[in-house]
């Protein structure tokens, strides 16, 4: 008995070691080729990370040219600069008799370490910029609209979590541009009314940039920012799936629905079509929960796509252009390292990071407005775009309607001639001052080209408005408005600003220092 | 409002407090009690060091150091009021490569976004009979220490 008993437990050993390989593998992956519709649903529910897409994805969704595939692309670039920033943090000492060091370290001594540097630093550059144009996509195609208001703001949050990690990247290196943009930059946050001053203190450890400062930045840098970014993209993630996907045109919902959502004149038969009426609370849409809609007959399905292959095949393919695109350019273009920092001399010009050179113009004319006043407003102005701007026509389409492009184009026209007109009145005449040399701050603040500019962009807001009658249209005009000014300040600051921050046109020479 | 209702308010109210009151109490730390920078307070050379009716820059304090004939010493600062660059010296006062503030020789803003007058500081003797100037204590502009 016992001797048949340990031979059936040989054959058994054997057996399973036999079939090690196959059961690991099947344990592990779980599924062969995914041959049905079934299987591809499936692998959806199965694998932990294509469990955060749908199984079914609109064709909408899948359109590049409605996307443009930016959220996606912004994605892939935060995923970059954790892998590299981790990389980095191996050689980074934040101390700042080691940074600086270190950075020649990584240019000189550690093996593609220059290469990781300049990865890592395009590829901020790279999300700051893709980061704003998502937003510019999700405002033009309208889809802050409800559902999706929240997400909207959430968005925003991530867009100003994104500029504190390029912010407090800057400082690392510690070089002349490191140092003078944290000078700079909590020098405008002391501005802040009321607690400006403890907060600056907070931010340095103590009253000057240093050793303390740097500790801190570095913190924010590694730990804080990223962890913050990371839970927000959480929520910003968890929303779009909550919201119904990605966001489309009424039309290409369901033909049901829409009726139900536009006026009865497009269709006179409309009312008696309401069998399924959009539903407030919860149904299912899209094989899973999502507020607001109800199950469509028929048409569901074949507006629909398996998530596998569509859509997974499509993130891979911009996974691996946004990687080979960075990797090329940071072969090429090595990222911007000053001398060593010193606290005694500024650079001249002192410049920041590109995305806040049109912060920096704004401030070079007044320090409040340009580096409180105005951010915030941009910052509550942003957030508030959902709750104000809520009517349902046009969610989904790019512009809105052709009015809405001609007002944009009106809209980006009329900025950049005011700004032109301002900047060039301020340099012709010299400013306030110039005429009233005793002029009390606040005038200062007030007629310069920055405030002025925002002065006119919300006059235009409410002219357009009035004469539309579209609270819509307005809204993307001011928008336009909004864009073109940050694009405009921006390249002022980066291209046209020279030594003491005079105006020197692309082909005129800065002087010799 | 029932007993149920109350004793979760109750609940919920402990909860936040303990909450937000640990999240404070941890947060002060945070907030440096011992600052490890060098003094704001110079001895910067005896009287006679200084040449009459000069400006002598010390780049290292970020100070510029008057020695008037008439009215005696004062320091005025080199950091620029708007948002902290170094100024320099120029033939009208002083100016700051930032953003193109200029100042008097007084410090008066003359143009440019600086909010406010470059600050003048406390010149005192000490005991050895070196000037010294304390960078922490403004004084207002016309103070000097009369030689
Ligand atoms: S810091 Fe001096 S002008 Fe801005």
């Amino acid at each position: 008995m016992g001797n048949r008993k340990s031979h059936g437990m040989m054959q058994e050993f054997w057996r399973n070691a036999r079939a090690l390989p196959g059961n690991v593998w099947r344990s592990t992956i779980r599924h062969g080729p995914l041959d049905t519709d079934l299987d591809r649903a499936e692998v959806m529910n199965q694998n932990f990370f294509l469990h955060i897409l749908p199984v079914s994805v609109h064709r909408n969704t899948l359109r590049f040219s409605y996307s443009l595939g930016l959220g996606a692309i912004a994605f892939i670039l935060f995923l970059i600069l954790i892998g590299t920033g981790i990389i980095l943090m191996f050689y980074y000492v934040p101390a700042v008799d080691q940074a600086y060091p270190r950075m020649k370290d990584l240019e000189f001594v550690v093996s593609n370490g220059k290469l990781l540097r300049n990865l890592h630093r395009w590829a901020a550059h790279g999300m700051v910029a893709v980061v704003f144009l998502h937003m510019c996509r999700v405002f033009y195609t309208g889809s802050f609209r409800p559902p999706r208001e929240f997400n909207w703001v959430v968005g925003v949050v991530l867009f100003f979590l994104t500029l504190g990690l390029s912010f407090t990247g800057y400082l690392l290196p510690w070089d002349q541009l490191a140092f003078w943009a944290i000078t700079v930059g909590t020098n405008i946050v002391a501005y802040l009314p009321g607690v400006g001053k403890q907060l600056r203190f907070l931010l340095l450890g103590g009253n000057e940039v240093g050793q303390e400062a740097l500790i801190r930045f570095y913190v924010l840098h590694i730990a804080i920012l990223p962890v913050l970014a990371l839970i927000v993209l959480g929520v910003h993630f968890w929303r779009i799936r909550k919201d119904g996907g990605l966001s489309r045109p009424e039309e290409a919902e369901s033909p049901l629905v829409s009726m139900t959502a536009t006026p009865a004149s497009r269709d006179p038969a409309g009312g008696s079509l309401q069998i399924f009426p959009a539903d407030p609370r919860k149904t299912y849409g899209l094989m899973e929960l999502v507020k607001g809609r109800t199950p469509m007959v028929d048409r569901g399905p074949e507006d629909t796509l398996t998530a596998w292959p569509h859509l997974v095949f499509r993130l891979f393919t911009l996974s691996l252009l946004t990687l080979v695109i960075f990797l090329i350019v940071s072969l090429f273009f090595d990222a911007p390292l000053k001398e060593l920092a010193n606290p005694n001399f500024p650079e001249n010009p002192a410049k920041a990071p590109w995305y806040f050179l049109g912060l920096q113009e704004l401030v070079s004319y007044s320090a409040f407005m340009g580096g409180v006043f105005i951010p915030t407003l941009t910052v509550v102005a942003l957030m508030l775009i959902p709750y104000i701007d809520r009517g349902p026509a046009g969610t989904g389409v790019w512009f809105h309607s052709r009015r809405a492009r001609k007002i944009a184009l009106l809209s980006a026209i009329l900025t950049t001639a005011v700004i032109w007109l301002l900047l060039f009145a301020n340099m012709r005449t010299g400013g306030v001052r110039r005429f009233y040399p005793d002029s009390p701050q606040w005038l200062i603040d007030l007629l310069n080209p920055g405030t002025l500019t925002v002065l006119y962009l919300v006059v235009f807001f409410f002219i357009a408005g009035y004469l539309t009658d579209s609270l819509r249209e307005a809204s993307i005009g001011l928008f336009t408005g909004f864009l073109i000014g940050f694009t405009l300040f921006t390249v002022i600051g980066v291209f046209l600003r020279g030594p003491n921050w005079e105006f020197y046109w692309f082909w005129q020479s800065w002087p010799a220092p | 409002m029932n007993r149920r209702h109350f004793l979760s308010k109750l609940g919920w109210t402990s909860f936040w407090t303990a909450v937000v009151g640990m999240v404070a109490g941890l947060a002060r730390s945070m907030y440096p009690n011992v600052l490890y920078e060098p003094s704001r307070k110079y001895k910067v050379g005896y009287p006679a060091d200084f040449a009459r009716d000069v400006v002598t820059p010390l780049p290292g304090e970020k100070l510029f150091i008057y020695n008037d004939s008439k009215q005696g010493f004062y320091a005025i600062s080199g950091i620029c009021t708007h948002l902290g660059c170094v100024v320099s010296k120029t033939q009208e006062g002083f100016f700051c490569p930032c953003h193109g503030s200029r100042f008097d020789h007084s410090g008066k803003v003359k143009a440019g976004p600086a909010p406010r007058p470059l600050p003048w500081y406390r010149v005192s003797l000490a005991l050895d009979g070196q000037l010294v100037v304390d960078a922490g204590e403004e004084v207002k502009p016309g103070t000097t220490l009369p030689i």
